[in-house]
């Protein structure tokens, strides 16, 4: 490959992204609210009308949650597909603390065959009906996941495929919009204490203190379309343990 | 020309005397009283086939007592007539069992008792509480005559475990009352047989047979009138002057020289389109466009009763004889076309046509009225977000099946995997509710008015709004093992699988018990469990019971059991 190659190839690259950016700007695009992360994403957010890929432990979860909420905020039905993977189930009181109140929630519960989350997904990407889906999927094959992408097309849905137990972040949805993983991580600020295995044998016999909702995440995006990838720490924190308005979540960097 | 007035008038009058005197050529009347004697309990165990053959009886409520209401024949048999109190009853059986008494279910069931008779006859009619009248004049003869027909509907309520005795005969008063008192074999007063006949056969049975009320029968009983041939002797003028109209009456009916209106039920509505083809149809497209045409039949029928949809049956008649049926199903009421058609789209490549279709019906399986909505001037696209919601849930419901898609709500209990209820998603918005305050304690559930209704407690339920709730919860419960403890009660360490997960930090504990009806389930102290790698986990300890151990016995010698720990959800 030659120089001149490289160079019309980086400028066509440019030209693409100006145009992308250019049908739709702040409308095609969802932002997390977390200035430093939107920064990072081309068009400063999570891109609408096509399908993301999210993996990791059950801060996935969570972060799928985040995501819904933001999606949204605005009205609109939000839609997920809950399988019973390895890690339980989705418990719908668990996503108030995200912004979600369960009961704008509609679940599909229990789809067991392989065909059907795809099926599902696909249909729910292509009715206009609901503003975001989530899917707890096993990986796509590239056919299906292709088929995804063009059902989500023109429309302002945000799909997010939740692949739970790919820590390793092996693509589940190949033609991904982007990519992340997102895992647990040790908390620094909230006081950590002595080495528990010390503390075997401790004296102390008072009440575990209440820390709700400190989490910490290691935000990984692995893979976006005209964006570069990186790696944050985000801390979750919602001190008055109240409902979240979608507008506003407490996050920070 | 008075003579002639007079000659004029007499054959007029004589011609009229005439036709009055020789019916016109009609099917007789003809009734059959169907009384099904242990109703209201039959009705319960019919669907409890291990109580079918025991002891069994309801209980009604009166001035604070709880006194049987109807019993089987094995509960009556064995003295528990209706009346007794329930303590009574069960110190005679004590195996006996018990249901609340429900006179308003009683008379819907028998009413849908009633339309399953529709087969017989278009003609039914339920008298409640435990009667139904089929009027078989005219439809008898389809069944291989009237003793065939009436030994078809006993043999038909015998197969659903109720027992059942009838009557037929021209009046529906003498049919009740063969039935009620004419005992086990039918009891049939013939159609041909004449006014003597009639008093012949009704002569013989109690007073009451006439449907007479308790103080009548009563006042006629104390006259030494116990049975009909006796009042047939009485002056009609007599009885009445004495006894009221009542059973002067009754007799008359039951002799069918009164009329006696019975208030038949109305069949249900059918919702269907029918078409049939000169030449049979076989190609996809043309089942489509048939298919297409019967919906717009059916939508049309049904804006004209103002119902919607639930289910929706196509049976396509094939040539060689083999029908193929397809149904689909909705979230809430529809009657427009497209969503319909949508529906079936998908589901037509599993009809075969074969040799080709020569008749197609569309069938509305369950009908429901569509309550007209007003569009709003200023949102006009909740409306529309809502139809496209409900028709994606359509599409969903009819592939995986409509309990699959749901929509959580809370339910007022502590134990985790009991708070939420997925309930089927019907189409209305959900009700906007507040978190739970925090710290109200469980005695909410206690205070709560009526336990008995559960509307009223899901009403008062809402989410826990400041505890700790996982985001995924394990179900079951994971058994994990944990070996050494803190000063504090908190596990160091938990072993799942072959991983070993150390503490880095907890919360808790948390004490969520269960309600107290469920006696078998043991509170348990919840506490969030970080890891050393950030993952939080929600573990709980199972509280052993101090009574219920001291109740099996020697708990001061036997060392109470290590607290068992279990692994219930994943924190985000």
């Amino acid at each position: 490959m030659t120089l001149a190659t490289k160079d019309r190839q980086a400028a066509l690259r440019r030209a693409l992204g100006r145009i992308e950016r250019a049908s739709g700007g702040e409308r095609a695009h969802l932002p997390l609210g977390i200035p430093e992360i939107d920064g990072a994403l081309p068009g400063g957010g999570l891109r609408r009308g096509c399908v993301h890929e999210v993996g990791g432990d059950a801060a996935a979860t969570a972060f799928c949650a985040v995501v819904l909420a933001r999606a949204g905020a605005a009205g609109g039905s939000l839609l997920w597909l809950a399988g019973d993977g390895g890690l339980g189930r989705l418990y719908p009181p668990g996503l108030l603390r995200y912004g979600i109140e369960p009961e704008r929630l509609v679940m599909a519960t229990g789809l067991r065959r392989p065909g059907d989350v795809a099926w599902a997904f696909e249909e729910a990407l292509r009715s206009r009906a609901v503003k975001g889906v989530v899917a707890e999927s096993p990986p796509l094959g590239t056919t299906a996941s292709r088929r995804l992408m063009l059902a989500a097309e023109g429309s302002d849905v945000v799909g997010l495929l939740l692949a739970l137990g790919t820590c390793g972040g092996a693509g589940a949805l190949p033609t991904a919009a982007s990519r992340w993983r997102i895992v647990s991580a040790p908390d620094e600020e909230a006081a950590p204490g002595p080495d528990s295995r010390d503390r075997a044998c401790g004296l102390e016999r008072r009440r575990v203190r209440w820390r709700t909702g400190r989490t910490a995440w290691r935000v990984e995006l692995l893979r976006c379309r005209g964006g570069k990838p990186f790696e944050r720490i985000v801390r979750w924190e919602d001190g008055r343990a109240a409902v979240a308005e979608p507008g506003q979540i407490p996050c920070r960097i | 020309m008075q003579n002639l007035t007079k000659n004029l008038s007499r054959p007029a009058g004589k011609a009229a005397a005439g036709r009055s005197r020789t019916p016109p050529r009609r099917v007789s009347r003809r009734f059959l009283a169907v009384w099904l004697p242990w109703w209201p309990v039959e009705r319960l165990a019919g669907r409890r086939p291990e109580v079918r053959d025991q002891p069994f009886v309801t209980v009604s409520d009166v001035r604070g007592r709880q006194v049987v209401a109807a019993g089987n024949r094995q509960a009556v048999q064995a003295g528990l007539a209706p009346g007794t109190s329930l303590a009574d009853a069960r110190a005679i059986v004590p195996q006996v069992f018990v249901a609340p008494a429900d006179p308003n279910a009683d008379e819907r069931a028998l009413e849908s008792l009633a339309r399953w008779a529709f087969r017989f006859t278009p003609r039914v009619a339920p008298a409640s509480p435990d009667v139904f009248f089929l009027d078989v004049g005219g439809c008898a003869h389809l069944f291989g005559g009237e003793r065939a027909l009436a030994s078809e509907v006993r043999a038909k309520l015998k197969g659903f475990g109720l027992t059942s005795r009838g009557g037929l005969a021209g009046a529906p008063g003498a049919a009740w009352a063969l039935a009620r008192y004419g005992g086990d074999a039918l009891g049939v007063v013939p159609d041909s047989a004449g006014l003597a006949e009639r008093k012949k056969a009704l002569g013989r049975l109690p007073v009451t047979a006439l449907r007479l009320d308790e103080d009548v029968a009563a006042a006629l009983a104390s006259f030494g009138l116990d049975k009909i041939h006796a009042l047939l002797d009485v002056e009609p003028v007599k009885l009445a002057e004495r006894f009221g109209p009542q059973p002067s009456r009754r007799l008359a009916q039951a002799l069918g020289l009164l009329a006696d209106p019975l208030a038949p039920l109305r069949p249900l509505p059918l919702r269907e389109a029918r078409r049939a083809f000169a030449e049979p149809v076989s190609r996809p497209e043309d089942v489509r466009a048939a298919v297409d045409a019967l919906l717009e039949d059916l939508c049309e029928t049904l804006r004209r009763a103002g119902e919607g949809v639930r289910r929706v049956r196509l049976v396509c008649h094939r040539v060689d004889g083999r029908p193929q049926t397809l149904e689909v199903g909705t979230s809430r009421p529809v009657r427009r076309r497209e969503p319909l058609a949508r529906l079936f789209a998908e589901k037509l490549k599993q009809v075969a046509a074969g040799f080709g279709i020569e008749e197609m019906t569309l069938t509305a399986e369950a009908a429901e009225p569509v309550v007209e909505e007003q569009l709003g001037w200023t949102a006009p696209n909740v409306h529309e977000n809502s139809r496209a919601l409900a028709a994606l849930v359509d599409r969903l419901g009819n592939r995986f099946g409509f309990d699959r898609i749901v929509r959580p709500a809370p339910r007022q209990s502590w134990t985790p995997e009991r708070a939420v209820r997925l309930q089927a998603f019907d189409g209305r918005p959900p009700q906007a509710r507040k978190p739970r305050a925090p710290g109200r304690s469980r005695s909410t559930i206690l205070r709560s008015p009526d336990l008995r209704r559960p509307s009223g407690l899901w009403a008062a339920a809402a989410w826990p709004g400041a505890a700790p709730r996982p985001v995924r919860l394990a179900s079951p419960p994971q058994a994990v093992q944990v070996a050494e403890f803190r000063g504090d009660g908190v596990p160091v360490s938990f072993r799942l699988g072959g991983d070993l997960h150390w503490l880095r930090a907890a919360e808790g504990p948390e004490r969520l018990e269960a309600e107290w009806w469920r006696e078998d389930a043991p509170a348990r102290d919840y506490y969030v469990f970080e890891a050393e790698d950030g993952r939080r986990y929600w573990l709980y300890r199972e509280l052993c019971d101090p009574a219920r151990s001291a109740g099996s016995g020697s708990a001061s010698i036997r060392p109470a059991p290590p607290p068992r720990w279990f692994l219930h959800g994943f924190f985000g």
